[in-house]
C-alpha cells in the first residue's frame, strides 16, 4: 500500500529546544489517524513541517513520494486547518470559502453551504468580528468543504458547544464515508473522537510513544484495585504505569493482556478489574514516559 | 455505551447479533450498510466495515454483490446455540461466585432464580 | 499562472485596501488640495503636490498588511511561497498602474488648462509632451518602491523577528544620515544634484526601478525561509 506521508526521523529545533526528536511514521490513504499529545508534545510544529510551512532541522519527509517544500501539485493536495489561524484583514468568511474554492481541487461548494448552515455561521460578518466558535467554525468549513487527499485538523473546535462538536464529528464521518481520504486530528478531546479514529499516534516530548490501532490500544492497559499486598502480588512483573493508593487500597494501571488465568486469578483475590479509555491511556503513557525521562535524567 | 475493554468492531458485531437474536433484524432480511452503521454509532466507517467482516466470516452474514449484506437463514438458531454454550462462563461463573461470597447455597440460588422467572411471565 | 492569478484574487479579496482606499485618499486629498486652491485666488504657481503624494504613504502600509496579514492565509490555503510573492507584487504593480494612470489622466487635464485655469498643480508642473508619461511612470516607480519597502520590512519582521527589523532600519537611518552628513561636508552636494541633474526624471526611474527589482528578489529569498 502506497504511503501518503512519509516521516522519516525527523527532527526540529529551536535553539536549544529539540521540538521533534527523530520522529518517524507513515500515514496511509483513506484512514483517520488521531495524532494527540500534550500542549508543546510537537503536534502543531509536526503538522506545519509535513505540510512545508515550517523547516525540519534533520531528517525526510515525503508527501505523495516528493517533497513538500515548494512543490504546488503536492500542497494543493494537502490542506492544514490550526487552531489560531489569521485571516486576511477585514475579510468574510464568504471571502475566505471564495478563494478556498480557487485553490483546493476538491473542493465542493454544497457541503460547505450545508455546513455554514448547520454551524449557523453569519458568512457577511468580518472575521475579526466571529465568536471563537464561529472562527473555529470557518477553519472547520474549509478543511471539511476542500476534500483534501490529506488533511490535518488542529484543535478544529475551540470555542464549539457540545452540539457543535457533534455536528463536526457527524459531518466529518459523513463526507468521509462517501469520499474517503487521509484525515489527521489533533486534538485533548480524546475520548470524544477515540471512536472515529482508525489508528492513534501519540507525541510526548517530541517523540512518538504510541502508535497503534485505536483498537489494540483498546485493550492495551487495565487498572487492577483491591487490597495493598494482593494488588503487588498480581502486578509484580508486568509494565506498570501508573499507581494510586488510598490507605490499605491500591489501583495500578498496568500494561498487557489479561488471559483467562489471569481472571481468574483476580476473581479469587477478589480484585476489581476496569478497562482504561483511550484518553487515560495517553494520560497515562505520557506521564510513564515523564517519569522514564526523569528517572534518566536523575541517573546522569 | 461503548465498553472500553473489548475492541470496537467486536462490539458492533456483537449488537447487530442482539438484533438478531431478539428478533428486530430477521433472517434474509437486509443488515444495515457499513456507512449507516458508522453514522448511527458515531464511529469509523473501517471499525464498522471490520465488525460486518467478523459476522460474514462467522456465516452470520452473507453479501449480495451490488446490493449490500444480509442476515443468513439460520444465523438465529446458530447465534442462540452459541450464546447457551457461553452462558454458564458469561452469567453463571459471577453468579455462582458472588453466592458463595454471601453464602447462599446451591439451593438458596435455585429458589431465587425460580423466584425471578415467576415474576418475569407474570409482569 | 493560474495559481499566480488565484493569489491576486486572494490578495484583492481586500478590494478595500488595494482599490478602494488609496483612490478615496487620492480624491479626498484632491478635493481637499482644490478647496484650498479656490480660497488662494492668486496668479502664482501653486502647487499641492501633497495630495497626489498622500496615497503613496499608505501603500507602505498596504505592503506591510499585503504579508503580514495574508500570507498565513495563503499558507493555509496550500499556496507556495514563490505564488504568493509574484501574485502579490502583480496586484501592488497593477494598483500602482491604475494610480499612476489616475496621475497622468490629471497631469494631462493640467497641462491642458494650464493648471485647472488657476494655475494650480497636483502633478509637477512646467512639463508637457513627452515628459508627462515619463512622470506617470516615476510616480509608478514610486509607488512600488514604497510598497516594496512595507512589504520587505514584513519580510525581515518574519524571517528574523521584530528586533531585527528595528535594528535594520536604525542602522539604515544612520548610514543615511552619516551619508548626508559626509556629503554636505566634504561639499560634494553639488556632484550628487548634478548626477541627478544628468541622469533626469526618466534615469533616475530606471535607478529606482533596479531598486524595486533588487528589493522584490531580496524580499523573495526572505519569504522562503519563512516558518510558521
Amino acid at each position: 500500500m502506497t504511503k501518503v506521508v512519509e516521516v522519516k526521523d525527523l527532527t526540529k529545533r529551536f535553539g536549544n529546544t529539540v521540538a521533534l526528536d527523530e520522529v518517524s511514521f507513515n500515514l496511509e490513504p483513506n484512514t483517520i489517524y488521531g495524532l494527540l499529545g500534550r500542549n508543546g508534545a510537537g503536534k502543531t510544529t509536526l503538522m506545519s513541517i509535513i505540510t512545508a510551512q515550517a523547516f525540519a532541522s534533520s531528517g525526510k519527509v515525503q508527501v505523495f513520494g516528493e517533497e513538500p517544500y515548494e512543490n504546488a501539485g503536492v500542497l494543493r493536495r494537502m490542506c492544514f486547518m490550526r487552531d489560531n489561524q489569521v485571516y486576511p484583514d477585514s475579510s468574510k468568511p464568504v471571502h475566505a470559502f471564495r478563494i478556498a474554492r480557487l485553490c483546493f481541487p476538491n473542493w465542493n461548494q454544497a457541503l460547505a453551504e450545508r455546513l455554514v448552515a448547520d454551524f449557523r455561521l453569519p458568512v457577511a460578518t468580518p472575521i475579526k468580528k466571529l465568536s471563537r466558535g464561529q472562527l473555529s467554525a470557518v477553519g472547520a468549513i474549509i478543511g471539511l468543504a476542500a476534500r483534501a487527499e490529506v488533511t490535518f485538523f488542529d484543535e478544529p473546535y475551540l470555542g464549539f458547544d457540545a452540539a457543535a462538536r457533534e455536528i463536526f464529528y457527524d459531518r466529518l464521518l459523513e463526507d468521509y464515508a462517501e469520499h474517503p481520504r487521509t484525515i489527521v486530528l489533533s486534538s485533548h478531546l480524546i475520548d470524544e473522537i477515540a471512536n472515529i479514529l482508525e489508528r492513534v499516534i501519540v507525541l510526548d516530548n517530541g517523540r512518538v510513544i504510541l502508535n497503534d490501532a485505536t483498537d489494540d490500544l483498546r485493550d492495551r492497559a487495565v487498572v487492577i484495585r483491591g487490597d495493598n499486598t494482593k494488588v503487588a502480588a498480581f502486578t509484580a512483573g508486568r509494565a506498570v504505569i501508573h499507581r494510586q493508593a488510598l490507605g490499605a487500597l491500591s489501583a495500578v494501571t498496568v500494561l498487557g493482556h489479561l488471559t483467562h488465568q489471569d481472571r481468574a486469578a483476580l476473581t479469587a483475590n477478589d480484585l476489581d478489574v476496569s478497562p482504561v479509555t483511550l484518553q487515560q491511556l495517553v494520560v497515562r503513557a505520557t506521564q510513564a514516559a515523564a517519569g522514564t525521562a526523569a528517572d534518566q535524567g536523575a541517573a546522569r | 455505551m461503548v465498553d472500553d475493554s473489548k475492541a470496537l468492531f467486536l462490539q458492533i458485531a456483537e449488537r447487530i447479533e442482539d438484533s438478531i437474536v431478539d428478533g428486530h433484524l430477521a433472517e434474509e432480511a437486509q443488515a444495515p450498510s457499513t456507512n449507516e452503521l458508522a453514522a448511527f454509532y458515531r464511529i469509523n466507517p473501517a471499525t464498522a466495515l471490520k465488525g460486518i467482516g467478523l459476522l460474514v466470516d462467522k456465516g452470520v452474514l452473507y453479501k449480495q454483490r451490488g446490493i449490500g449484506m444480509f442476515v443468513a437463514s439460520g444465523a438465529r438458531q446458530a447465534l442462540l446455540k452459541e450464546r447457551r454454550a457461553a452462558f454458564s462462563d458469561t452469567y453463571l461463573e459471577p453468579l455462582v461466585a458472588e453466592a458463595h461470597k454471601l453464602g447462599l447455597s446451591a439451593d438458596d440460588l435455585a429458589a431465587l432464580i425460580n423466584q425471578r422467572f415467576s415474576e418475569r411471565t407474570a409482569g | 499562472m493560474t495559481r499566480v492569478v488565484t493569489v491576486m484574487r486572494l490578495q484583492f479579496v481586500n478590494r478595500r485596501t488595494y482599490v478602494g482606499m488609496p483612490l478615496v485618499i487620492l480624491s479626498g486629498a484632491f478635493l481637499l488640495a482644490i478647496l484650498i486652491l479656490l480660497l488662494v485666488p492668486t496668479d502664482e504657481l501653486k502647487f499641492a503636490g501633497g495630495a497626489v503624494a498622500a496615497p503613496l504613504w499608505y501603500f507602505s502600509v498596504v505592503g506591510w498588511q499585503a504579508l503580514a496579514l495574508t500570507f498565513p492565509f495563503s499558507q493555509a490555503m496550500s499556496t507556495t511561497r514563490r505564488d504568493f510573492h509574484l501574485g502579490t507584487l502583480l496586484t501592488a504593480a497593477t494598483t500602482a498602474g491604475i494610480l499612476a494612470t489616475f496621475y497622468l489622466v490629471i497631469s494631462l487635464i493640467e497641462a491642458a488648462t494650464g493648471g485647472w485655469g488657476m494655475n494650480g498643480y497636483f502633478t509637477i508642473p512646467g512639463l508637457s509632451g513627452s515628459q508627462l508619461p515619463v512622470a506617470a511612470l516615476s510616480y509608478f516607480v514610486v509607488a512600488c518602491l514604497l510598497f516594496l519597502f512595507g512589504y520587505t520590512c514584513a519580510a525581515i519582521a518574519k524571517r528574523w523577528g521584530g528586533v531585527v527589523l528595528t535594528s535594520v532600519l536604525t542602522g539604515l537611518s544612520i548610514v543615511l544620515a552619516l551619508a548626508i552628513i559626509l556629503v554636505i561636508r566634504s561639499g560634494s552636494w553639488g556632484t550628487v544634484v548634478t548626477w541627478f541633474v544628468t541622469q533626469g526624471l526618466l534615469g533616475t526611474t530606471l535607478w529606482g526601478l533596479l531598486l524595486a527589482v533588487l528589493m522584490a528578489y531580496g524580499s523573495y529569498l526572505m519569504i522562503r525561509r519563512v516558518e510558521h
